[in-house]
């Protein structure tokens, strides 16, 4: 069975590290709501974590009997952006009717508007 | 005397809306107030035009934080000295303004309506979340905030700009620890809180523990790397 190499853990740690650095940055910046940097910074606290005790990986891997642990990294990081993307397009559809609400309520102002000043 | 704007963030709150603002009106008419309608789904629009209550009726659903920005804006670009944040369910109490009032005025930035100066904080799993949030604002900036999670605070006429314009700066124990870390000075006053009569919490267990997880994380490390940016674009009247 392959192990996890202390290169690909090096890895793990310098992605997480960057992406809360990036993270920091964008919040720095206030181009970033502080909700959404949650996700982000705990998604990297989960990848800092799992490249310093790799046994956790080693331990799943054995109980779902994986060829290597390596692919336990892989899954939970498929399925954590895979959820991630879900309610995602959630939030998107959601921002989508608030457009539509939006422009429709700008555009019948309008209207409103200029039968009132027709009317005068 | 201070101008004070009454900011009275409302979503489906068509049980209490009318007893909260009646009361408002008939025994404090000295305070101006505003309804922020948050694209509420019931009848609370339709029966504070009924009753010609000032209002706004946002026409999607903002949130708290972006519903109470709104009022502060209106603050800002009406000229008002200071802004209350206010529940519309009934569970603040108006006569606890004044003395806010007057602590503002002593020089305070930010003065929160506390249930817990005087009063002793009850140790129970309700109040773990704002023990921790208190434990938390105390180690990161040296001050014992004891209600942080208190919805009643007054903000003066320099907070309520920087709070109408920029981003991050929700009405949430996480922006007072940060304005706190910044120099801004807040104080609280003891008050009294009803419970809730009519409606429904907002609180659930998963949104407790969502909740929690940001305040924690916002206050022990995100604040931390906030840059302030205290430009306003109301000039004329800032000091």
């Amino acid at each position: 069975m392959l192990g996890i190499s202390w290169q690909i853990r090096l890895v793990l740690v310098l992605g997480s590290l960057v992406t809360v650095a990036f993270v920091l940055r964008r919040v720095r910046q206030a181009r970033m709501q502080i909700e959404d940097s949650i996700f982000w910074l705990l998604f990297a606290f989960f990848m800092f974590i799992l490249s310093l005790v790799p046994q956790a990986a080693y331990w799943v891997s054995n109980v779902f009997r994986f060829q290597s642990p390596i692919n336990v990294v892989y899954l939970a990081i498929i399925f954590i952006l895979l959820v991630k993307q879900f309610f995602m397009s959630i939030q998107l559809s959601q921002m989508d009717s608030k457009i539509r609400a939006l422009t429709q309520k700008v555009a019948l102002n309008e209207e409103k508007i200029e039968r009132e000043k027709d009317d005068l | 005397m201070a101008k004070l704007l009454i900011v009275i963030p409302a979503f489906n709150e068509q049980e209490n809306i009318v007893r909260v603002v009646d009361d408002l009106i008939t025994r404090y008419p000295q305070y101006d107030y505003v309804v922020i309608n948050d694209g509420s789904r019931d009848h609370t629009a339709a029966l504070c035009r009924r009753h010609g209550y000032r209002m706004i009726d946002l026409p999607v659903n903002l949130g708290l934080a972006g519903a109470f920005q709104t009022g502060l804006r209106y603050a800002a670009e009406n000229g008002y000295d200071c802004a209350l944040q206010f529940d519309a369910d009934g569970q603040h109490r108006p006569e606890y303004i004044q003395p806010m009032l007057d602590k503002l005025e002593e020089g305070a930035d930010i003065v929160i309506g506390s249930r817990f100066l005087t009063v002793r904080k009850p140790k129970s799993l309700r109040m773990l979340g704002s023990y921790l949030i208190s434990w938390a604002i105390r180690l990161t900036t040296g001050q014992a905030i004891c209600d942080p999670t208190s919805g009643m605070r007054m903000f003066n006429r320099a907070m309520l700009e920087e709070f109408s314009t920029n981003l991050n700066y929700g009405p949430e124990p996480d922006t007072i620890s940060y304005l706190i870390k910044n120099g801004a000075v807040v104080r609280e006053v003891q008050v009294e809180m009803g419970e809730r009569t009519a409606g429904k919490s907002y609180l659930n267990l998963v949104r407790s523990v969502e909740y929690m997880t940001k305040m924690g994380l916002s206050i022990l490390l995100i604040q931390w790397f906030r840059k302030r940016d205290t430009d306003s674009p109301y000039a004329e009247r800032s000091v």
